[in-house]
């Protein structure tokens, strides 16, 4: 059986989710593509592909209405899509500006009226294109990626966790965020991580989007009465990685 | 069973000798809390810990444990248990642990547990902090802990360690022991009896009463509502509990695609999926849909659901469940004070 | 602890036996008729009405109702729904092939609360898969038991099971088998309508013992029907359905209140579920 074809493609992102690809290790990596055929990644390879592909790993979201045609050609030329990154599976840190409106003045100044710099609203890829399966997080855990293509080779669907990090804290045994008068939202982010930042004491923002059914209201009740957030700073605290979710469940 | 006595200043070699002698797992300081782990030293052990972040159940079910190994040549178990001492366990944890030795080993005995637990020698110990949400004194009052090898308490000058079976009997070799006098025993039963009033949570019913109007207030679907109204089915109180024992099953490739393992981790009945299953197209099927299903079936759990074969509830009041909900919805004493107030 | 340290003794109840398709059928656009043997050639010793952990590795397992009486020796059938990650993947496979089974598991039909009795099967859908392994218990035993009398209802005719079976029972003279669909097409000419439109057709006395299997929503309306012909509802038996997992009574996932289905039933009286209120 020959190898799948795999081939990286992004659009507005920082590509770190591409780079987390390159960082198994050389065994590992090496051992990845006896099994997949990489035809397209421009982080690691020159080469580009118009051939059609079995995994398209699809980088950033979709802020350009410039940008369809080519996440369509994509999509027609892919068998199975994968949203690579938060960016693109849930519009990511990008969609930060959907909240702004002087976003342009003041990251790029005098220079922000240069016409390139126009874009839309930024999107999930899903905004534009069929989505078959998304890698959640900002940057993706690479452990989950491999888990994602191991399992697409044996033709069997991802599993992609619909609990929250809580879950994966307790299961390394993290103290608690709000034990050490912190704040977290690892109640209603989606794991998959397996909790990283809260076990070096950083608290979850909730990178991963969050869970299916996230129990907002009670969120903005324990930031305010156990962070001591203020009900803005608590209504706000959500939007930086999940702004498109809140927006779809609302 | 003897009792033993052991000076304070022997007690850090004692334990230096058992851990030279093989693994030994206690509670040791993490960050603000605290949790149990493999001792390098006997300065890491604290004995004055008030309640470790997840039970010691960990070291026979632990978190992610592999059920089964394969590739092309077949299929195995992974399993390879190690003779091990458990140190510092409080009578709580001892009691939810013989809840686990039960439940895994009737009917279908689960050796992916027992082997893990067979090969444990527990020390129990006294509580010498009471932690925040506490309340052992008032659940299954009536049922006596029991499973452990040895007690180990604390008193003036030293511990009194009370062996129960061979296993802890064997462990007196270690340390500088010396028979424990009736006065000193009295100290540690004194000491034991005084902890049972320190609990600042206080369920006010008897277990069968509890168990009855819990039962019966199964079709108060408002009240449930209105109790879970703030849960974020995170899991969390049934990740922290010491007698939670539902896991999930999952099965991985390596990297080579032709071995793998089929793995069991801890799941928990809050979660949204717990009870979801495919019913093709796309289509599922929730059989607890609502956070207040899941929310209640856990109380249910807890209260009533096993006491028959336990001979007492599915809770030890170790109150981390309490401690450890963000929202603060997931206390037994409150949720079962209220049911018993209505 | 409590009990003697055998963990050394004991058999791994988590790992599985080979066994081997011998016959694989596309019983309609979702499902496929496995027939197995163990591949050892030790066959299970099972009960009409018990399940089988199915697995292959790196997919994970699930749960299947035998299909096939163990009157029926050194096989047993399966029929897989490809609905998820393991059965899409085991529905793909053919004759020859491997899969893992653990088990039987669960408490099956009690036959001696059947045997010398009128026996009424209700099986709707895919309920008619575990009902099968009484089935046909009951014909190769004929004399053991007294009237028998089978309803079988499906979505339409291109979903019915096991359609050799019910070519055979039609005319059968050792069953009284009345089918239904919910919905005909041209070529149907029986009975359209749920499977309750069946209950008018048979009379039926009290002292009759029911067997009763499928979806969720199919309980509560064919026990209505058995309380009007006034059977005691000890006498009704549900092989009911949930999430199982484990097999073992240990995962939690297949709980009805503090039922197991997976070592508790899957076979219950109706008796001891009916004040569950997770259960229908």
């Amino acid at each position: 059986m020959s190898k799948p074809k795999v081939a990286f493609f992004d659009f507005t992102c920082c590509e770190g989710c591409q780079i987390e690809f390159t960082n198994y290790g050389d065994a590992a990596f090496l051992e990845l593509i006896n099994h997949v055929d990489v035809v397209e990644f421009r982080e690691a390879m020159s080469e580009k592909t118009t051939e059609p592909i079995d995994i398209a790993f699809v980088e950033g979201s979709f802020s350009r209405e410039a940008d369809r045609a080519r996440l369509e050609s994509i999509r027609e030329r892919a068998a199975i899509v994968i949203a690579y990154g938060q960016c693109s599976a849930g519009g990511g840190i990008n969609a930060l500006k959907n909240h702004q409106t002087d976003y342009r003045q003041y990251v790029y100044g005098e220079d922000a009226e240069q016409p390139h710099l126009d874009s839309q609203k930024a999107q999930p890829i899903s905004a534009a294109i069929k989505v078959d399966y998304s890698a959640y997080g900002c940057p993706v855990n690479k452990y989950e990626v491999l888990q994602i293509v191991f399992h697409l080779l044996h033709g069997k669907e991802p599993v992609i966790p619909n609990y929250p990090v809580c879950v994966e804290c307790k299961r390394r045994e993290t103290v608690c965020r709000f034990d050490e008068g912190d704040h977290c939202m690892g109640m209603v982010a989606r794991a998959g991580c397996t909790a990283p930042c809260p076990a070096y004491g950083v608290p979850c923002e909730a990178c991963r989007g969050f869970v299916d059914h996230p129990n907002v209201p009670a969120l903005e009740k324990v930031l305010v009465e156990r962070a001591g957030f203020s009900q803005k700073r608590a209504a706000e605290k959500a939007l930086m990685f999940t702004a498109i979710d809140l927006e779809a469940t609302s | 069973m003897t009792a033993s006595f052991i000076r304070s200043d022997d007690f850090a070699a004692f334990v230096t000798a058992i851990i030279e002698a093989g693994p030994v797992y206690g509670p040791v300081a993490k960050r603000s809390r605290f949790a149990f782990a493999r001792l390098e030293t006997p300065e890491e052990l604290r004995l004055d810990y008030d309640v470790s972040i997840l039970p010691p159940k960990k070291l026979f079910f632990p978190p992610a444990q592999d059920l089964l190994q394969f590739d092309e040549a077949g299929f195995r178990a992974p399993l390879e248990p190690t003779e091990k001492v458990l140190l510092g366990v409080h009578f709580y944890d001892v009691k939810a642990i013989d809840q686990t030795d039960l439940l895994f080993s009737e009917r279908n005995y689960d050796i992916n547990y027992m082997a893990h637990r067979e090969t444990t020698t527990i020390v129990a110990a006294n509580i010498q902090t009471v932690s925040s949400r506490a309340f052992f004194a008032s659940v299954g009052a009536d049922v006596q802990p029991k499973g452990h090898d040895a007690f180990l308490t604390a008193i003036a000058g030293g511990y009194v360690l009370e062996t129960l079976t061979e296993r802890g009997g064997a462990l007196l070799k270690f340390g500088a022991f010396q028979p424990a006098t009736d006065a000193q025993l009295k100290e540690a039963a004194a000491v034991n009896a005084a902890v049972l009033e320190q609990c600042p949570e206080k369920l006010e019913h008897g277990t069968e009463a509890i168990a009855a109007k819990v039962r019966a207030a199964f079709k108060n679907e408002a009240m449930w509502t209105a109790m879970a109204a703030d849960c974020f089915s995170c899991g969390t109180c049934n990740t922290v509990c010491p007698t939670c024992y539902c896991f999930d099953v999952h099965d991985t490739w390596n990297v080579d695609q032709t071995s793998g393992q089929r793995t069991r981790y801890w799941d928990g009945c809050l979660t949204e999926d717990f009870a979801k299953c495919s019913l093709g197209e796309g289509a599922c099927e929730n059989f607890r849909e609502e956070r207040a299903t899941r929310f209640r079936h856990r109380m249910m759990r807890k209260a009533t659901y096993l006491n028959e074969k336990l001979g007492g509830p599915a809770c030890v009041g170790c109150g981390r469940c309490s401690a450890g909900c963000t929202a603060d919805i997931a206390d037994p004493v409150r949720i079962i004070n209220q049911i018993m107030a209505s | 602890m409590n009990h003697q340290c055998h963990w050394t003794e004991v058999e791994n109840i988590f790992l599985p036996r080979e066994a081997t398709i011998v016959r694989s059928v596309q019983a309609t656009p979702t499902e496929t008729h496995f027939t197995l043997k163990m591949t050892d050639g030790q066959p299970i010793e099972y009960e009409p009405g018990q399940i089988v952990e199915l697995s292959l590795f790196g997919y994970g397992e699930i749960p299947i109702g035998i299909a096939s009486s163990p009157t029926r020796k050194n096989t047993f059938d399966l029929v897989v729904r490809s609905v998820g990650r393991v059965s899409g993947a085991v529905t793909a496979l053919e004759k020859g092939q491997s899969v893992y089974v653990r088990g039987p598991l669960g408490r099956g039909f009690d036959l001696t609360k059947l045997r010398g009795q009128d026996v009424l099967i209700v099986a709707g859908g895919i309920g008619l898969c575990p009902t099968r392994s009484l089935i046909q218990y009951i014909l190769d035993r004929r004399d053991e038991f007294k009237r028998f009398v089978l309803f079988y209802g499906a979505r339409e005719p291109g979903l019915q099971l096991f359609t050799d079976d019910l070519t055979m029972w039609r005319t059968a003279r050792d069953v009284e088998y009345c089918e239904t669909v919910d919905k005909g097409d041209p070529s149907w000419s029986g009975n359209v309508g749920v499977i309750t439109t069946l209950f008018p057709q048979v009379e039926l006395t009290p002292e009759t013992r029911a067997v009763i299997c499928g979806p969720p929503i199919f309980y509560r309306f064919v026990i209505r029907e058995l309380d009007m012909i006034g059977i005691p509802r000890e006498n009704v038996f549900a092989d009911l359905e949930r999430r199982m997992k484990c097999g073992v009574g240990k995962c939690g996932h297949c709980q009805i209140n503090d039922k197991y289905v997976c070592v508790d039933g899957p076979v219950f009286s109706f008796a001891d579920v009916q004040g569950l209120e997770e259960a229908f």
